[in-house]
């Protein structure tokens, strides 16, 4: 693995500063990903046409019930949350080298956590909120730090150890909620509802664990590209052994990207459970920690990029209910737009159809197995 | 894995499972059977692994291969009538996933883990915007006892009298061995996966040699489909897959990216998850199920722990390759 | 006092404007029952609307069957009926307002984790008459019915059959996950009635783990495979995909109708899983699309009552396996199933 590989060297996320180079070298990076998004709808609305729907009318309701109604808005803001915080944690992991298929493991840890800390807990709501949200965050990094333990000490692949992990943690959060923390005299698996404390407030249609999560993901842009901290991360991401022979200590490091990592999961859940469910309960939050994963891959591991990553996956979950109440099409639809969207902005086939090159370099976000 | 340490292991369990089958014969028998078939998709599934790792792709869309291999091969065979036509439309939609990702990892130079999440994204819109209820294979796969062998003790039940895609699930794993380890293609493929550019030195094409081990691989996961739908199950439903393409990936790590070792590591997995079900079953331990259900995670994560070397990966795996 | 009532016309105007928009966007909305396409057709018309569990509509089990009883209300009364399949469970308040808004005379929900998004939208909304399908109701709201089953008792009743029945002395079960009330209800029923019937019977429960938990039919299959092998003639599939696998697995067994059989559940699986007929015995069946039928029709002449309805359990018919049935079997059964209708039979489980 050697530094002079070419197929490292035009890695993406190295330099995600935008404002280095001309305007023409920024250009693909803002066209294509919105010219893929466009033709992945298109190829999605000839799904549409062939169930016998006018695809133009089933966007048309698609779009104006997730985004042209306060509620439709407030959902949106609501389900965007968690991804763009799964997808930071699933990104923080990539640019360390490390493949956590784990968020929604550490996320359920998390969110049954806070909610632990949400109803035992009796305090002011300013000492609440945080402590409920820094120990659900907590419970994550924990999670999460048993997979980068043994990566780091044990040469496990932290591969096999979330995905066991995550089948762990949802055997786990079952039986937390239904024996010791269940709420009493009914049949539910669930926990109590939190303390009003310990909600995370709305400011008019804006719910604050979404403005928490863009703040956490434009930290985490500075963090990773402008930090010595970051440079570590990419430097054991990219050459564990140049990173040895610079003076970093690759498992610390390790370790505490997993960590990270794991609190950030463990982040996206606390804010479901005080800013949405009000409670733990398992089905509540199912496939967000997978869906972290298809969203730093859309971002293709920049920070940044996990915000809009993050909203158009929520607005195309949002939007489908409406989009088969009026329409009869299957909410399944967003599935395949998603999957196509995916494929458009990682291949080069828009790229070469606009910009006519031949020989586009293809960016690699990920980094295999480590090792 | 240290080979001692597997070695040891593999002795460890093996003579309890002789005890246990003099102790209790028919438990013994059916526990190491539903050990057997819970390994069967695994053990394919992670063989796709090793293929394409070995030659320097990461497949991380082994569960989307499956579910879109079963989806075909199950409606392929109610719709033609036919289970050996079902079988081969669900391997050739393995291969055609295998291509896919051929096509986007190696030829496009895509990055691996997004050409496979592609597919798994894909695979489930698919699979389930396009499933229609009501339809029922034509009929069942037939269980073949192997005239003699089928009456050794112990072994015979378990191992030699299953249906066919069990037989073929055991012996590719071998044949793997043996291509991947004593022929020209199995230097070559590993080659292609560790010294990219040694091989193309030599003479190796290092983009073909990927595309077609990775399409070919596809047809694995087309019979792992095929076998939870066809075999196994006898049904399709949605997302039937439930993550064995992802406890595969771990298998095929778990059995440090040879086929043998697979094998044995997707055996040890069916077994612990015969006995948390019999454990269940038996009400041995009053502890809480989700605790019962843990067991093969729990124990898988320990014993790596307990006994990890270093076990490393094909050194280009996840990178395409690109000439100087 | 006056601002509220102003905003409430508001609401209702611009509630007006918006079905009237849909209805003329709508497109093909033709009077037929039985799509979900289109839209109520106005105010003047009977619409039910249902909004699934996370889960399809075809499901071949409760979902299924409460839009099928939908669907037969809806031909019924003359009405229309609509669903819309619920992707992530907090999307369930605003599924349901989607048929609020589009003014739906009747809202069925499905599953018990929707319990408190009824009472909410029922509280809310207090001229939409709501059916929560397996929602047990603790407080009664006038405007929503809990339409609940005592599944304990059809498990009582299949197990006791399967304890009359079986040859070996074992049975068992192969089921979803405990920490889901009907399933543990009907797992512990089932077990309470075996040895009722017969007290040296050995049971066998076996849950999946709680993930995938109803949508793994090939653990399913081979965990009922096990069971077989074990000595077991009778096996109970109670747990969505997941018991479906192990009904499919038991028709494959050599012997299976004759000394081998598979019992379903939630609804007769000799429609639902065809793949079984040759083993399946009965089915523990809650009249799930019967309920919900009923419900609906009582909503629409005015005879519904809020708090809970509970629902019909029983067995559903012994179809092909009716001859390998014995004549007082059969009478003992339906004695028992008269005893646990009438409460002279106590299943006494509790979750």
């Amino acid at each position: 693995m050697s530094t002079t590989d070419p197929a490292r060297t035009d890695l993406g996320f190295t330099d995600p500063d935008p404002r280095r180079g001309g305007p023409l070298d920024r250009l693909p990076a803002i066209v294509i990903p919105v010219v893929s998004v466009l033709l992945a709808f298109a190829i999605g609305g000839i799904l549409i046409w062939l169930q016998g729907v006018n695809p133009f009318q089933a966007y048309y309701v698609l779009f104006s019930n997730a985004l042209g109604t306060t509620e439709g808005l407030l959902r949106v803001m609501q389900k965007s949350t968690p991804l763009i915080l799964t997808g930071l944690a699933v990104t923080v992991g990539l640019r360390a080298g490390l493949f956590n298929i784990g968020a929604q493991g550490q996320l359920l840890v998390a969110a049954l956590g806070t909610a632990w800390a949400g109803y035992n807990f009796q305090m002011p709501m300013v000492l609440h909120i945080p402590v409920a949200l820094v120990f659900g965050m907590l419970c994550g990094a924990a999670w999460a730090s048993i997979a980068g333990a043994l990566r780091a000490y044990r040469s496990v692949s932290e591969v096999i150890t979330t995905i066991m992990l995550n089948s762990i943690a949802i055997a786990l959060v079952d039986y937390l909620a239904s024996e010791p923390f269940k709420e009493p005299d009914q049949p539910l698996t669930r926990t109590p509802e939190i303390a009003p404390t310990a909600m995370l407030p709305t400011f008019g249609i804006v719910p604050s664990g979404f403005l928490i999560a863009i703040v956490v993901a434009i930290v985490f842009g500075w963090l990773l590209s402008r930090t010595t901290q970051g440079f570590r991360f990419n430097t054991v991401g990219l050459n564990p052994s140049a990173a040895r022979y610079a003076g970093i200590s690759v498992k610390g490091t390790i370790l505490l990207a997993m960590a990270v990592s794991g609190a950030l999961a463990g982040m996206g859940g606390a804010i479901e459970t005080l800013g949405v469910t009000g409670r733990f309960e398992p089905a509540f939050n199912a496939g967000l920690g997978f869906d972290g994963i298809t969203i730093a891959l859309l971002a293709r591991a920049n920070p940044i990029a996990t915000i809009p990553a993050a909203i158009l996956i929520g607005t195309l979950r949002s939007g489908a209910a409406a989009l088969q109440f009026q329409t009869g099409i299957e909410p399944e639809v967003v599935d395949v737009i998603l999957a196509i969207t995916l494929l458009l902005v990682s291949a080069p086939i828009v790229a070469r159809l606009l910009f006519r090159k031949r020989n586009i370099k293809q960016t690699q976000v990920t980094q295999g197995w480590g090792s | 894995m240290r080979a001692r340490y597997a070695y040891a292991l593999a002795i460890i369990i093996g003579i309890a499972i002789v005890v246990c089958f003099f102790l209790d014969e028919i438990r013994t028998v059916s526990v190491l059977s539903f050990s057997l078939r819970y390994a069967v998709p695994l053990i394919l599934a992670a063989m796709v692994g090793i293929v394409c790792e070995r030659s320097g792709v990461i497949n991380i869309g082994i569960e989307g291969q499956m579910l879109m291999s079963a989806f075909a091969g199950f409606f392929g065979a109610a719709v033609t009538g036919n289970l050996i036509l079902g079988t081969l439309i669900g391997i050739g939609t393995g291969m055609i996933m295998g291509a896919f990702l051929a096509t986007g990892a190696v030829t496009w130079k895509m990055d691996q883990i997004i050409a496979g999440t592609v597919i798994n994204i894909l695979a489930v819109g698919l699979t389930s915007f396009f499933y229609v209820q009501g339809q029922v294979l034509p009929g069942n796969t037939p269980i073949v006892a192997i005239p003699l062998l089928s009456d050794i003790p112990l072994a015979g039940p378990v191992l030699f009298n299953n249906g066919l895609f069990t037989y073929a699930a055991v012996a590719i794993p071998l044949i793997l061995w043996v291509l991947l380890f004593k022929t020209r293609w199995g230097l070559r493929t590993r080659a292609v996966g560790e010294k990219p550019s040694a091989a193309d030195t030599s003479g190796v094409g290092v983009d073909p040699m990927r595309f077609w081990n990775v399409t070919i691989a596809g047809a694995l996961a087309g019979m792992a489909g095929a076998y939870l739908a066809i075999e196994a199950a006898g049904t399709f439903e949605r997302g039937f897959t439930a993550g064995r393409g992802f406890t595969a990936l771990a298998i095929m790590i778990f059995g440090a990216w040879n086929p043998i070792g697979a094998l044995a590591a997707a055996f040890f997995f069916g077994l612990t998850q015969g006995l948390a079900s019999q454990l269940q079953a038996d009400e041995v331990i009053a502890i809480p199920q989700q605790f019962i259900n843990m067991l093969p995670y729990v124990l898988t994560i320990v014993l790596l722990a307990v006994v990890s070397g270093r076990i490393k990966p094909p050194s280009a795996v996840g990178r395409p390759y690109e000439k100087d | 006092m006056h601002r509220k009532i102003a905003l409430a016309a508001v609401a209702a105007a611009s509630a007006v404007v918006l079905a009237a928009c849909g209805g003329s966007g709508g497109g093909s909305s033709s009077s037929s029952a039985a799509g979900g396409q289109g839209d109520c057709p106005g105010a003047d018309a009977f619409c039910i609307g249902l909004v699934t569990d996370t889960g399809k509509v075809d499901d071949k089990s409760f979902n299924q069957s409460a839009w099928e009883g939908a669907l037969e209300a809806a031909s019924a009364t003359g009405g229309y009926a609509k669903y819309v399949e619920t992707v992530d469970p907090k999307d369930y308040e605003n599924n349901i307002n989607q048929f609020i808004q589009a003014q739906y005379d009747v809202i069925v929900t499905v599953g018990f984790l929707m319990g408190e998004a009824s009472i909410a939208a029922a509280k809310a909304n207090p001229n939409v008459q709501f059916i929560g399908v397996d929602q047990f109701q603790g407080e009664e709201i006038p405007n929503l019915t809990g339409l609940v089953f005592p599944e304990d008792k059809a498990g009582y009743a299949a197990g006791y059959l399967a304890g009359l029945m079986t040859k070996t002395g074992k049975i068992g079960a192969v089921l979803g996950t405990d920490t889901v009330p009907p399933v543990k209800l009907f797992g512990e029923g089932y077990k309470a009635g075996a040895l009722a019937a017969n007290p040296s019977v050995e049971v066998t429960l076996v849950y999946h783990a709680p993930d995938n938990a109803f949508n793994d039919p090939e653990w399913g299959a081979a965990e009922a495979k096990k069971q077989l092998a074990q000595g077991a003639d009778i096996i109970f599939g109670a747990g969505g995909n997941t018991g479906n696998g192990a009904l499919i697995e038991i028709a494959k067994a050599p012997g299976a109708g004759e000394s081998i059989f598979c019992i379903g559940v939630d609804t007769d699986q000799f429609f639902t899983v065809p793949q079984a007929a040759t083993c399946l015995l009965t089915s523990a069946e809650k009249k799930l699309t019967l309920g919900t039928r009923t419900l609906i029709e009582q909503a629409q002449a005015g005879t519904r009552k809020g708090g809970n309805y509970f629902g019909l359990t029983g067995l559903a018919p012994y179809h092909d396996t009716e001859a390998a049935v014995p004549d007082d079997v059969k009478a003992k059964v339906a004695e028992v199933i008269a005893g646990l209708d009438a409460g002279t039979i106590m299943t006494n489980v509790t979750l």
